[in-house]
């Protein structure tokens, strides 16, 4: 039995560095690009056809009980937050970020330390796609001037070698364009950090306030008093918009004073306010009109407005009256004794008061506007009351948003315009030209690169023909 | 109303005779039927533009806001296009198959239901405005001129439609070449179209275009929802829709520096993607429910 070891035996690299090296190429590869490329724009449309976010129960209703356990299980009910959508995000990131690891220096070391090459292979000109050669009847150094003057001309950057069969020229412009899909998938990157942030330091929230109120607002040093909600209205009767008056209390003070619309948020300290919806309050009202009759009559004798939570002496009469309560489409439920209201709508308004005379509370009925006397208000007196009317509170349905991440989407979005631009309509063009000596005259033979669009090199070409031609 | 409907009639005309002539010249390979094709197409565009500008006119905002609009916008950018296209190259046969596709989306504007085509005011949902632009256009007189994130959002998004458009029916054009090419066809009608290798690079060319302004246009569209919605990504079906064709044309990008997938598989991605764009369009707003009012 021998073990070699020795300086010369070549060892095969460790286990986790070949393990390294075949992920490494597994990311590294615009095959998987593709594929994960196509995978989400084909799961993000599976998402657009199952419904999103609702209630078992109508999972069960429209795919039956089966299909809606493996919903829940794929979890494509909630698709765009599933952990393999997430994942193969994730897939998409770490594959942009191997393959900008792998490429982008060699590029940036290639591109951008272009150093003097020296002198090369003429034949490089006649394998270009795109080659000429152009007779000056005009000597050598005339003509290398010729050409040089023209490239400047035209903001090419030049790298002249001069050898005894002639001069060499390799002239370049457009290095930039060929960081444009760098600068893009960096852009993406940017964007989805935004999202991440968004998702972990941000909240969203809904709030009902109304008109005078006051809402408290999570993780914030102030709070926001809504003044006024009204609608405005197109001539036809259309709705125009919504719109919420605003102000911000620091300390019990008014800082900012902001009128609000759809498309036209309150932005304060990070957070944001927006018109999200309205109504009128169901459980509440501004004042309630309070009629006193007789018994036996349908005339009513006076009327009191009492406002929200106050007591009102009614004129002429030792009763006072205080608004308690208010329920826009009345309903009793027997099991809690307690009163509710069943909608939203003002169906079956009814307000609870309490009745004082003098001093001592006599009565604290509900009086319903749709029908006035269905029960005594006072128990054991020539005197009732009713309900004669009653001006409403509007609500506003305010929406708040906070996203520190949003910040970061935008800057994405900007970085990626730049390599948008950088990459489609920045192209790097390459030319070499080869200039000797023929008799009196010159030959120039010219050929050229270019990353893409042929046809812009090619309209180039020409050009920089007609101008080394022409003087 | 008025105005708009006779521009719209004319133009609808046009785009018959441009398409017809455009084939025509294809077909019998007679130069003036090329050359009057051309013209009619500019007449069209011309006729196209004064739809927009009439539209404007009689319901006083950007004619951007319903289905009908869309489409005249989606055509007058085809028209616009094709013939920066054709000044640049001066490729005739490919008008045959795009101004057919700008002549189908006319008549498909045409035929929509009315409710789909009335001029209407526009709901809260849709009036955002740059205050900069209000501010500067009301030193004039003209802030109901101003415009908005909706208006550039519509704008972008369908400057890359149209742009898609196009290399749709170019994509379609190079499967016939490469077909006929690699059977070692040469004469016959396809002889009129640019070889394959042209017609893949002006294919490229046109996504180019159209891939920046989907991307602008998704992103306006990001930034407009952020003021309305609240969120500037909420998952909507005509959003999801939107990021799913500009990742179709994103692998169609990438398709074409990958090894073995240049040429016909990118050309099959291409037409794809503008199958995905004509989903996200009419098969969204009519099939899914969303927020989004059309487009
Ligand atoms: C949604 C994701 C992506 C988008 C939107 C995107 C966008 C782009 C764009 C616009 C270009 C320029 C194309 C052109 O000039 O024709 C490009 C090129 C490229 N992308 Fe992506 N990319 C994405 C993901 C990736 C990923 C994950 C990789 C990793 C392998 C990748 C690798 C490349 C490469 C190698 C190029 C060619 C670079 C060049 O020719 O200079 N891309 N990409």
């Amino acid at each position: 039995m021998s073990i070699k070891t020795g300086a010369g035996a070549k060892t095969p690299p460790p286990f986790y560095k070949r393990v390294g090296r075949k992920v490494w190429l597994f990311f590294n590869s615009l095959k998987l690009t593709l594929a994960v490329m196509l995978t989400l724009a084909f799961a993000a449309g599976f998402g657009t056809v199952i419904e999103q976010g609702l209630r078992p129960a109508e999972y069960i209703r429209a795919f039956g009980p089966k299909w809606t356990s493996v919903i829940y299980y794929t979890q494509v009910n909630d698709l765009y937050h599933a952990w393999w959508f997430t994942a193969l995000l994730a897939l998409l990131c770490l594959n942009i970020i191997v393959c900008t690891f792998e490429r982008f220096p060699p590029k940036w070391k290639a591109l951008l330390n272009q150093k003097p090459s020296g002198k090369f292979n003429a034949r490089i000109i006649s394998n270009c796609s795109h080659n000429n050669t152009i007779i000056l009847a005009t000597e050598l150094d005339k003509a290398r001037e010729k050409v040089l003057a023209v490239f400047k001309k035209k903001k090419y950057k030049t790298q002249l070698t001069t050898a005894s069969d002639g001069h060499y020229i390799y002239a370049w412009r457009g290095t930039l364009g060929r960081f444009g899909s760098d600068i893009v998938h960096i852009s993406l990157l940017l964007i989805l950090l935004g999202s991440i942030l968004g998702g972990f330091y941000g909240y969203k929230d809904n709030k009902i306030v109304y008109e005078g109120d006051t809402m408290t607002v999570p993780e914030a040093p102030f709070q926001v008093k809504l003044n006024k909600f009204w609608i405005d209205f197109y001539d036809t009767g259309q709705i125009r918009q919504y719109n919420s008056l605003l102000s911000v209390m620091e300390n019990g003070k008014e800082v900012l004073k902001k009128q609000i619309w759809v498309n036209e948020p309150l932005y304060y300290k990070g957070i944001r306010f927006y018109q999200s919806s309205y109504g009128s309050a169901w459980d509440r009202i501004k004042r309630a009109d309070i009629g006193l009759l007789k018994k036996d009559s349908k005339r009513i004798k006076t009327t009191v407005s009492v406002d929200w939570g106050k007591t009102v002496p009614l004129k002429g009469t030792p009763y006072s009256i205080k608004l308690m309560g208010f329920a826009a489409d009345f309903a009793y439920d027997n099991a809690t004794k307690t009163v509710f209201s069943q909608s939203a709508e003002t169906k079956n308004p009814a307000v609870h008061i309490e009745i004082y005379k003098g001093k001592e509370m006599i009565s604290n009925p509900w009086l319903f506007l749709n029908y006035p006397g269905i029960f005594p208000a006072i128990p054991d007196s020539e005197d009732d009351l009713v309900f004669a009317g009653f001006t409403g509170i509007m609500y506003s349905g305010i929406s708040l948003n906070k996203d520190p991440g949003t910040n970061v989407v935008w800057l994405g979005a900007l970085v990626m315009g730049l390599g948008f631009f950088l990459a489609f309509f920045i192209t790097h063009k390459r030319l070499w030209i080869y200039i000797k000596s023929e008799g009196n005259s010159s030959e120039i033979k010219i050929g050229g690169f270019i990353n893409k669009n042929q046809f812009a090199l090619e309209k180039e070409l020409k050009d920089i023909v007609h101008r080394i031609e022409s003087d | 109303m008025v105005l708009s409907l006779v521009f719209f009639s004319f133009s609808f005309g046009f785009y018959i005779l441009a398409a017809l002539f455009y084939f025509g010249n294809w077909t019998l390979k007679k130069k003036w039927l090329g050359q009057l094709a051309t013209s009619i197409s500019y007449v069209a565009l011309f006729s196209t533009t004064m739809i927009l500008i009439m539209r404007a006119g009689e319901s006083g905002h950007a004619p951007f806001s319903n289905l009908y609009e869309s489409m005249v916008l989606f055509v007058w950018g085809i028209n616009l296009g094709y013939l920066i296209l054709e000044y640049r190259h001066k490729f005739k046969a490919i008008g045959a198959f795009v101004m057919s596709l700008a002549f189908l989306a006319m008549l498909s504007a045409s035929l929509l239901p009315y409710r789909f085509k009335s001029v209407e005011p526009l709901n809260p949902a849709l009036q955002n405005k740059w205050h900069w632009l209000v501010d500067l256009l009301s030193k004039v007189g003209l802030e109901k001129y101003a415009i908005g994130w909706l208006d550039f959002h519509v704008f972008t998004t369908f400057v890359g439609y149209s742009a898609f458009a196009i290399s749709f029916g170019i994509s379609i054009m190079y499967l016939i070449k490469n077909r006929s090419e690699a059977r070692g066809g040469k004469g016959g009608l396809l002889a009129a179209f640019p070889d394959s290798k042209m017609l893949d690079e002006l294919g490229y060319r046109t996504i180019a275009w159209g891939f920046p302004f989907l991307a602008i246009g998704i992103v306006s569209g990001a930034v407009w929802a952020n003021y309305a919605w609240g969120t500037y990504w909420s998952w909507d079906p005509k959003e999801t829709w939107s990021l799913i064709t500009w990742f179709i044309y994103a692998a169609y990008l990438h398709a074409r520096v990958t090894r073995g997938w240049r040429g016909k598989k990118a050309a099959y991605l291409s037409i794809a993607g503008f199958l995905a764009i004509l989903f996200l369009y009419w098969g969204v707003s009519f099939v899914l429910p969303g927020l989004h009012a059309y487009a």
